[in-house]
């Protein structure tokens, strides 16, 4: 558990540092999505149900890239924050179950394939989700937490195309974390045995064979002007096992939102700039 | 190798990724005996009390299966599920059905009820005594502070404790009725507990199921019950605790925290039990189930399951020949003793 802590933390200081080395010369907009997520939501959590739930699903998600401050050529980091909820229902459709969560996550990627149209990135990501499963129903065992830093790999592959006059950028971000550490009480603990402090092995290294998930988004950003319309797909699977406590959840949702590029400007700099003149 | 066969390994990769990792979810089927298989299979893996109770479950099952089929209707189907539950001689354990909620009831109707809080209202106090959320209480006429506490559903906060235990600052002791309490919150019982510790002690200990079998728990946890901060009242003179054999769950709990403290003796009856802290789950036909899934041991670690008696010295039954004269024969023994200095 030690040495998973200390991959989590070399990793986030790798990442924090990379956004820390300088090079002024360039200059390194920030492509940014603003997006709305809305689709289907298949829920199962054996803590609270043996069975699987199904419903609605939403999200909002704010995604942005840069060119590292080092060797911006060759380097991106990404940086993605999601609020996301569902609700569903049981089989019979007489019982409902309740998902929320935050979701962060930073991925370090190279350029690995740059050719004509297409190019292709990856590299090490570190992912932070917080969340809860609800179920109204139970009565001492109403809440499933969802509590997981995991490390992976995350990519991108990108392909310029055109519809009639009308650039499109095509997009697969796909992430899939490969270790770290989640959260899962035991089989029959209750959440008021850890209240009283019983709190021994709640935290559980993560690795395939009980921690899986893959996030994969399929888009298209559609430029309109300077800003692009994203529209697309995205399949988030989680499937979980600790304890004999199994948890899966599975969303597919059509993504809509808009994208962008900014240069963020350093007020105390843009005084000294004379090519920028602020509207305040 | 070319990009497109680079990406359609990946994505051919990925494929099989999420396929093997997939991890295996219960399927039972939304039938009558989808759904009673699935209530004894949950049963099997979560419920606690099997060894202690001495129940064959496979027995149970096997006795059980034969009587339901998939023409069974609802109400049949529930008769034949609660009958099965019942086996489990078990307070906690319900089956919730948009018609009904299975209920074991011989755990207090085998018993004398031992309580009528008209008798107590009427002729202790002349229907005069204060009442504050669940709790009603009134100074005895023997200058002996009372309490009943009838739920532990409903908390109260330190002050309102400080002000009930205030009435009787000048009572050499105090009756605490929990007869008929059927439990609630264990944290409303350790926060009423809290008035009555001068320092940090175990009030119990809890277990938890680690796996499906019957025999696979964890070690037992200790339940420590903090006294009260400073500036509220803490009750440190004799307190005798009546109970009945309605007493039970979130009470039962109580009695046997209260029951390891110097200064209290258990006066009336039997408690009721319930020392399983309950656990839902639902069954595919969309009926909900309850069941005792953490053991609750005493601080001496012994299964309150069956209830908590009083010392036999003190095991009062109350007399219907005293109720219809309206005398509560459990709380005359009680004032009884606490005139004769026979209470710790």
């Amino acid at each position: 558990m030690k040495q998973l802590l200390a991959i989590l933390l070399t990793l986030s200081a790798a990442i924090t540092a990379a956004a820390g080395d300088t090079d002024s010369t360039l200059l390194r907009p920030v492509h940014a999505a603003y997006t709305v997520e809305a689709g289907s939501a298949h829920l199962a959590d054996t803590y609270l149900t043996p069975l699987r739930y199904s419903g609605w699903s939403a999200s909002l998600r704010y995604s942005r890239m840069q060119a590292t401050r080092f060797n911006p050529r060759d380097w991106v980091l990404r940086m993605d924050f999601a609020a996301d909820v569902s609700r569903t229902l049981n089989p019979v459709r007489n019982a409902t179950m309740w998902y929320w969560g935050l979701d962060f996550t930073a991925a370090l990627m190279r350029r690995v394939w740059h050719r004509g149209r297409f190019s292709a990135m990856v590299g090490p990501d570190i992912d932070l989700t917080l969340g809860a499963l609800y179920s109204p129903r139970n009565g001492n065992n109403p809440v499933a937490a969802k509590a997981a830093v995991t490390v992976g790999v995350a990519g991108q592959m990108s392909y310029a195309a055109r519809i009639g006059r009308i650039p499109v950028t095509l997009l697969w971000q796909p992430a899939l974390p490969v270790t770290g550490v989640f959260f899962s009480p035991d089989y029959g603990q209750l959440y008021y045995e850890i209240y009283l402090g019983e709190r021994s092995g709640l935290a559980r290294a993560a690795w395939w064979g009980n921690h899986f998930r893959l996030d994969n988004l399929i888009a298209a950003d559609i430029r309109l002007g300077g800003t692009s319309l994203r529209i697309g797909y995205r399949l988030d699977y989680l499937s979980q096992s600790a304890s004999h406590i199994t948890s899966r959840t599975i969303t597919h949702a059509a993504v809509i939102g808009i994208t962008g590029e900014w240069l963020s400007v350093n007020p105390r700099r843009a005084s000294a700039d004379p090519r920028i003149i602020s509207p305040l | 190798m070319k990009t497109p066969t680079a990406i359609i390994r990946l994505a051919a990769a990925i494929v099989t990724l999420t396929a093997v990792s997939c991890h295996e979810l219960p399927d039972y089927d939304n039938s009558n005996t989808g759904s009673f298989e699935a209530l004894w299979t949950e049963f099997d893996n979560h419920y606690c009390f099997f060894r202690e109770k001495g129940i064959d479950w496979q027995e149970v099952h096997d006795r059980y299966a034969p009587q339901v089929n998939d023409k069974l209707g609802r109400q049949s189907f529930f008769r034949v599920m609660e009958a099965m539950l019942d086996e489990l001689r078990d307070g906690h354990v319900n089956l919730s059905a948009p018609f009904a909620t299975s209920y074991y009831r011989e755990w207090w109707s085998d018993y004398p009820q031992n309580f009528d809080a008209r008798i107590i209202r009427q002729y202790y106090f002349n229907f005069n005594y204060s009442s504050l959320g669940e709790v009603e209480y009134g100074l005895l006429r023997q200058n002996i502070g009372y309490i009943r506490w009838h739920s532990f559903a409903q908390n109260l906060g330190h002050g309102n404790i400080d002000y009930i235990l205030a009435a009787f600052v000048m009572s050499p002791a105090l009756i605490i009725d929990i007869r008929d309490n059927s439990g609630g919150d264990l944290t409303y019982a350790d926060n009423f507990a809290s008035h009555f510790v001068t320092s940090t002690r175990t009030a119990g200990y809890i277990c938890h199921k680690t796996g499906p079998g019957h025999d696979e728990f964890s070690e037992p946890y200790p339940i420590e019950i903090k006294p009260v901060t400073a500036g509220h009242w803490t009750w440190t003179k004799p307190v005798i605790l009546l109970t009945n054999r309605s007493t039970f769950s979130a009470a039962n709990y109580f009695t046997a925290l209260m029951k390891s403290l110097p200064q209290v003796t258990q006066v009336g009856a039997t408690t009721g039990g319930g020392a399983g802290m309950p656990y839902s789950l639902e069954l595919p036909n969309g009926w909900g189930v309850r069941f005792s899934a953490c053991p609750i041991y005493d601080t001496e670690m012994n299964c309150t399951e069956f209830g908590i008696e009083p010392d036999p010295r003190h095991a009062v039954d109350l007399d219907p020949a005293d109720a219809l004269q309206g005398r509560d024969t459990i709380l005359d023994f009680a004032i009884s003793m606490i005139e004769n200095n026979e209470c710790k």
